[in-house]
């Protein structure tokens, strides 16, 4: 069986799975998450797009998570934007800040691009603590509940953004293999690779890159819109903050940067660990053991499996392959 | 062919900071023939290499491809403009295979009409790198390594391939085989050729025309045999005229 068969049989078999979690009887608890582990996946893949495909370490990417976060649910509490149309708002303005952004920093090389999206989420998270009256500042912005509805994308049970969070994971999973595939992503590629070489080879190096930034840009506010309508709720430290930064980073660091299966074996390990080891600790009354948990997980994935557990499977086939 | 060179630069010159990497350096590279660029370490042959590939600025003078100024165009434009290069230390893309290498500049700088499969395919029977298409550059010797090199460089479209020192390193054989390939390339495709080395021996079976670059400007330009026998070029570079075409 070839490779794409036998990752199309193993996707369909995680789709079906996933599906026919909430018929199966398992409490509301598990659903809730699902939908974490899926939305994480989303927001690994959205950042595998810039940083693992294109090379660029976004630092700060939880600024696009924020920016789709807070635009949705101001545009919902204060002037009845239903979700559906306030997701756009936030991608047009993930879009803006990206381009400026990365004209800015995109054409110098080294480390100005990480630093750029490290000082753009410091702004933003001061801006959303000191407008108290638009984003609720330090306490955050929680949305305004009005009923079960699809229109407003709210409900009590995690079980509907169990299937929107899913169509997310499977419509960034083909956007992921559309792109490796195209002449983009082999422009990408090479411009991770070498920029000189790239551009030597054709390559327009600034476009590419800035092209890159606002693809994963509006794929990781569109995903937020989802975070925010799925969680209720918001604050700067949750948007903005490094953890959150760390948190959108390691499903593609750990399940392998650049590939389209990557963020989600990387995202489905990160959460199922973080889950039990929270659950470990809450047992053992140690607070915080899963933010020790991706700390080392992060440390071994870097010190033995710089690629990734993908990058160990490709190994592993390679080598079958050629023995 | 056309009446304007191949590639002119004139009055060439770059300051960084106070040191003078180049001074007033011009020549003329008719349509396709092969040229050689020699001179010792810190002559200015990369800087050079660089501001006619468009990587680095020039603080003066100009750089015309085929009668066309390109001195302010960016890397990407000249090289889908048809001027290529090798670099001195090989660099590829090291995480795609050697056929996706060649893929790259194929698909950028190709004419729409074409197809840039059969393009690839067509690269890589020229360079012999057929069977090492699916490897990765990790996996292939030097030799294979500079030759998937320049097959990017020449990939879509070629009218002028500059190639840095794209022999060091190599064995004799191995030198001999490469040299033998940019010559069949030059001689059926027409690409004019550039060579930066700085042993003339090695530049004397490649080239029927030799510059000079010596303390960042230009002292010589000739025949290989006119340049062994100059007495400026002796003095700076050489040494002795009986050790230089051995």
């Amino acid at each position: 069986m070839n490779r794409r068969r036998q990752s199309l049989i193993l996707g369909a078999a995680a789709i079906v799975l996933t599906a026919l979690l909430p018929v199966s009887g398992v409490n509301d608890y598990i659903v809730a998450v699902a939908v974490r582990m899926l939305i994480f996946i989303a927001l690994g893949q959205a950042w595998n797009v810039v940083a693992g495909i294109g090379g660029l370490l976004s630092l700060g990417h939880g600024v696009f998570l924020g920016l789709g976060c807070y635009a949705t649910g101001i545009l919902f509490n204060d002037y009845g934007l239903p979700p559906w149309l306030g997701v756009w708002v936030g991608a047009l303005l993930s879009l803006a800040i990206a381009l400026v952004m990365g004209t800015m920093t995109l054409r110098m090389r080294g480390v100005f691009f990480a630093l750029a999206t490290i000082a753009v989420s410091l702004a933003l998270d001061q801006l959303a603590r000191h407008y108290v009256d638009l984003t609720g500042g330090d306490n955050g912005l929680a949305l305004k509940f009005l009923g079960n509805s699809l229109w407003f994308m709210q409900s009590r049970r995690p079980m509907p953004f169990l299937y929107a969070a899913l169509v997310f994971v499977v419509a960034y999973y083909w956007i992921t293999r559309w792109i490796l595939a195209s002449r983009f992503g082999l422009e990408m590629r090479a411009v991770r690779d070498d920029e000189t070489a790239a551009a030597a080879a054709g390559v327009p190096v600034f476009r590419t890159k800035l092209l890159g930034l606002l693809v994963s840009a509006v794929m990781t506010s569109v995903a937020g819109t989802l975070y925010m309508q799925s969680y209720q709720a918001i604050d700067p430290e949750t948007a903005f903050g490094l953890s959150q930064a760390i948190q959108l980073q390691l499903p593609a660091l750990i399940g392998g940067l650049g590939t389209s299966w990557g963020p989600i074996v990387g995202g489905a390990v990160m959460i199922l660990l973080s889950e039990g080891t929270n659950l470990g600790s809450t047992k053992l009354g140690i607070a915080g053991v899963d933010i020790l948990v991706y700390g080392l997980l992060l440390l071994a994935v870097v010190m033995y499996a710089p690629k990734g557990i993908m990058g160990l499977f490709n190994t592993r086939a390679r080598a079958r392959s050629e023995s | 062919m056309s009446d304007a060179a191949a590639l002119e630069v004139t009055h060439i010159a770059k300051r960084f900071g106070g040191l003078v990497a180049l001074r007033d350096v011009s020549f003329r590279v008719a349509e396709g023939e092969v040229m050689g660029l020699i001179g010792p370490n810190g002559a200015g042959k990369s800087t050079l290499f660089e501001i006619v590939s468009g990587n680095l600025p020039p603080s003066g003078g100009r750089v015309a491809f085929f009668g066309r100024d390109c001195t302010a165009d960016p890397p990407h434009v000249r090289r889908r403009a048809g001027l290529c290069r090798s670099f001195q230390k090989v660099r590829l893309f090291e995480t795609m295979s050697v056929g996706e290498n060649i893929a790259v500049a194929a698909r950028q700088c190709l004419p729409p009409d074409k197809d840039w499969r059969a393009e690839v395919t067509s690269i890589l029977e020229r360079m012999r790198l057929t069977p090492q298409a699916d490897r990765l550059p990790s996996e292939i010797t030097l030799a294979d390594r500079k030759k998937v090199e320049i097959g990017r460089a020449i990939a879509g479209y070629c009218r002028v391939l500059m190639l840095d020192e794209s022999l060091s390193g190599l064995t004799h054989d191995e030198a001999e085989e490469l040299i033998g390939e940019i010559l069949a390339l030059n001689r059926d495709t027409g690409i004019t050729v550039i060579v930066v080395e700085h042993v003339l021996s090695v530049l004397a079976k490649m080239v029927k025309r030799l510059v000079v670059l010596h303390n960042a400007t230009v002292i010589a330009d000739g025949t290989p045999s006119e340049i062994a026998h100059d007495p400026v070029v002796i003095e700076a570079y050489l040494g002795t005229k009986a050790s230089v075409l051995r």
